[in-house]
């Protein structure tokens, strides 16, 4: 969906820092260093930072300015991280939230085991 | 603690410069703010500004974010970024979130420069992901190149609304329909009609319903509301769109001013809670200051005054600058400001509705209803007139603060006059060469320059242009008419881009005799279109 502006008519081409890989529920993608790790979400078409506590809600990107909490998610292990104010740094891992933790609400040991296993990836 | 002679909170446009004013006269200065990066709103505006020459009319926002950090830089002021101030007390000192740590600061006096945050609005379904406000659509565009959305409605036609909107399409979005519950457009009327004539619906007095999807925005529904807000059965229209974005004002963030006990109040034409100040930007407490949209949404351009004024008023409190520099300043900052507040969208003329020019002229009902002035209102202006040979054809209908196509013209064919908000319009003796430059240069994007007989049976029409892929010399399409509706085909024949157009390119198109005054938006035929 939201994709990467190659050049744009004002700004020319946008001045990025290295590629960078890291891991997104397991899944590896790319992004530059230094942006915010919800840019590099967003460039990779994913939507779903977390989903709320009580009405299991998907939330995303809403503010981009560190204000809302809606982008939320955790990375390396730490819950509640606002991913539009966080630069983005190799080999980070970044989980959906559900609730305060990174385990699929309706899912036991298994689904958590196997996001384990991407995440080693 | 730590010490500082002055202490400014937030690094926008007013912080900044009342940092640079307060440290031109020796005053020891340190601004936090909670970014990343230091110059708040500015860095996001790609447009070129509004006002004349003293305001920095026609440059670029980020542009002029530049410039006020390299003057900062030069006199030496500390600028502590990822600097939240959490805490602002009577006594001065500051509770400043750095990190994981939260330090004391202590200033002799303090400037507030906090800006504003976004108002939302709700309706079913609208913390989905893929409904955003604009302010995020901006930074994931303008700062980190990444594009919000591939299909986005715009909800809000204040200036907000429609330089996003503008801004979206730039970055390559597709924006299917511009909508605002208002009977009538809230913006400047030369922002509505750069976006309208691209081809984007206007849809005043209908709101947002609905957003469709279960995991993120896949559409919306608006409808049509009453004159009490109330929806209108059957009127309901579908988009398909992975991205809402919401722009419906902006409220000053005067949290800090409320802890530290200074006089608040409620001021609607303000934009909500804004502190009571004097003319220098002196709150109930002596040396605590505001500037900028904290105290009363308005400008940039506005806000580095209001900056200026009181980073002036805090050397002269802290016995820095005499009395007469400081009234000497502040006299002419106060003549830069209201030349500002001048016009049909003046802070003193919010909420009212504007018939007519100060001219007399009738206001186009079109623009306001529908982002565009008619075919048969816009010969009523006084910048649309008709020559023989290449001359400026200036669509500026609104009075706003606004001079730049006067300033630029080498041959002095364009007059605003000494009064700013005057309609622009041409001179009897006007020599026009075709240079170009009022073109390119307008903020507005209403100039355009026709000859309305280039060769039996056309014209040749000069319209700006900022979007990718530039047309090349030799394309066809179609010429859009004011409405965004193609009126006739069109043939490319001049592109011109200098480096005193500062990245707006002019192409001159090759249309009907006829359509002289109707064409002014190029679209390339879809097989040079697809990329
Ligand atoms: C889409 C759009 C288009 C615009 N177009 C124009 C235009 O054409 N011409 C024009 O003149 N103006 C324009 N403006 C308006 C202009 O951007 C603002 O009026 C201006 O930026 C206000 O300046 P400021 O310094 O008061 O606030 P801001 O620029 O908002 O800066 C305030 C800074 O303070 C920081 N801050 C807030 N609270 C704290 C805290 N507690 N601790 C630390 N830091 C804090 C903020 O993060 C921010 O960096 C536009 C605005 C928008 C959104
Ligand atoms: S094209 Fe050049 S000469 Fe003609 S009106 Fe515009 S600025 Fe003046
Ligand atoms: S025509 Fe002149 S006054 Fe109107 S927007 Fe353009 S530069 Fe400003
Ligand atoms: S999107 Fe609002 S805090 Fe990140």
């Amino acid at each position: 969906m939201g994709t990467r502006i190659a050049e744009h008519p004002i700004l020319g081409v946008p001045q990025k820092g290295r590629l960078v890989s890291f891991t997104y529920d397991g899944k590896t993608l790319q992004g530059y260093e230094g942006e915010p790790v919800a840019m590099a979400l967003k460039a990779a078409g994913v939507m779903v930072h977390r989903y709320t506590a009580k009405r299991h809600e998907p939330r995303g990107i809403f503010c981009a300015i560190g204000r809302c909490t809606d982008c939320v998610m955790v990375v390396d292990g730490v819950p509640n991280v606002r991913t539009c104010m966080t630069p983005l740094a190799e080999g980070m891992e970044v989980r959906t939230q559900y609730g305060a933790t990174a385990v699929p609400f309706d899912a036991g040991e298994k689904d958590e085991a196997s996001a384990k296993d991407g995440g080693a990836a | 603690m730590k010490r500082y002679d002055l202490i400014v909170v937030g690094a926008g446009p007013a912080g900044m410069s009342a940092a640079i004013e307060a440290a031109k006269h020796g005053v020891h200065v340190v601004v936090f703010d909670e970014n990343a990066r230091p110059g708040g709103q500015l860095f996001k505006q790609i447009h070129k500004f509004f006002g004349s020459k003293e305001h920095r009319a026609k440059i670029r926002g980020f542009v002029i974010g530049q410039e006020l950090l390299d003057e900062a830089a030069k006199l030496g002021v500390t600028v502590e970024l990822d600097s939240t101030v959490i805490g602002l007390y009577q006594d001065k000192e500051v509770v400043v979130k750095q990190g994981e740590q939260v330090n004391h600061y202590k200033g002799d006096a303090i400037v507030v420069a906090t800006g504003a945050a976004e108002n939302m609005v709700t309706f079913e379904g609208w913390t989905l992901p893929g409904v955003i406000g604009a302010g995020a659509a901006q930074t994931m565009m303008n700062l980190h190149g990444v594009r919000p959305g591939n299909r986005v409605l715009m909800l809000g036609t204040g200036n907000v609304g429609l330089v996003v909107s503008y801004q979206l399409k730039q970055a390559g979005c597709d924006v299917v329909a511009l909508v605002d519950a208002a009977p009538h457009v809230g913006g400047y009327g030369v922002h509505a009609a750069k976006v309208a004539r691209t081809g984007v619906p206007f849809y005043l007095s209908h709101t947002i319903k609905r957003a469709e999807g279960t995991d993120h925005v896949t559409g919306v529904t608006i409808a049509q509301v009453d004159s009490h807000f109330q929806f209108v059965p059957g009127t309901e229209k579908h988009f398909d769109v992975d991205t809402i974005c919401v722009a419906v004002g902006l409220s000053p963030m005067s949290q800090l001013f409320k802890m530290d006990g200074c006089k608040v109040v409620d001021d609607r034409r303000k934009g909500g809670q804004v502190p009571v100040v004097d003319d220098l930007g002196q709150t109930s407490i002596p040396g605590i200051f505001a500037a900028g949209d904290v105290s009363g949404i308005e400008e940039a351009s506005s806000a580095m005054i209001e900056g200026r004024i009181a980073g002036l008023a805090a050397a002269s409190y802290l016995g820095f600058a005499t009395d007469d520099e400081e009234r000497a300043g502040v006299d002419a900052n106060e003549r830069a400001l209201d030349g500002l507040r001048q016009g049909m969208f003046a802070p003193k003329n919010r909420g009212k509705k504007v018939e007519k020019t100060e001219e007399g002229i009738p206001v186009s009902q079109t623009l306001l209803e529908r982002g565009y002035v008619a075919d048969s209102e816009i010969e009523r202006f006084p910048g649309v007139t008709h020559r023989v040979g290449i001359h400026p054809v200036i669509e500026c209908t609104q009075n706003i603060p606004c001079n730049p196509c006067q300033d630029v013209c080498p041959k002095h064919c364009i007059k605003v006059g000494s009064h700013i908000t005057a309609l622009p319009q041409l001179e009897p003796d006007a020599n026009c060469i075709g240079c170009g430059l009022c073109v390119a240069s307008c903020p507005g994007q209403a100039i355009f320059l026709v000859d309305e007989k280039s060769e039996p049976g056309f014209a040749e029409v000069t319209l700006p242009y900022e979007f990718l892929p530039l047309p090349q010399k030799g394309d066809r399409g179609q010429a859009l008419g004011r409405d965004g509706k193609p009126v006739c085909e069109a043939e490319v024949v001049g592109v011109k881009r200098t480096k005193a157009f500062d990245h707006t390119a002019i192409v001159t198109v090759k249309v009907p005799e006829d359509m002289s005054m109707r064409a002014r938006f190029f679209k390339a035929a879809p097989a040079t279109e697809t990329d």
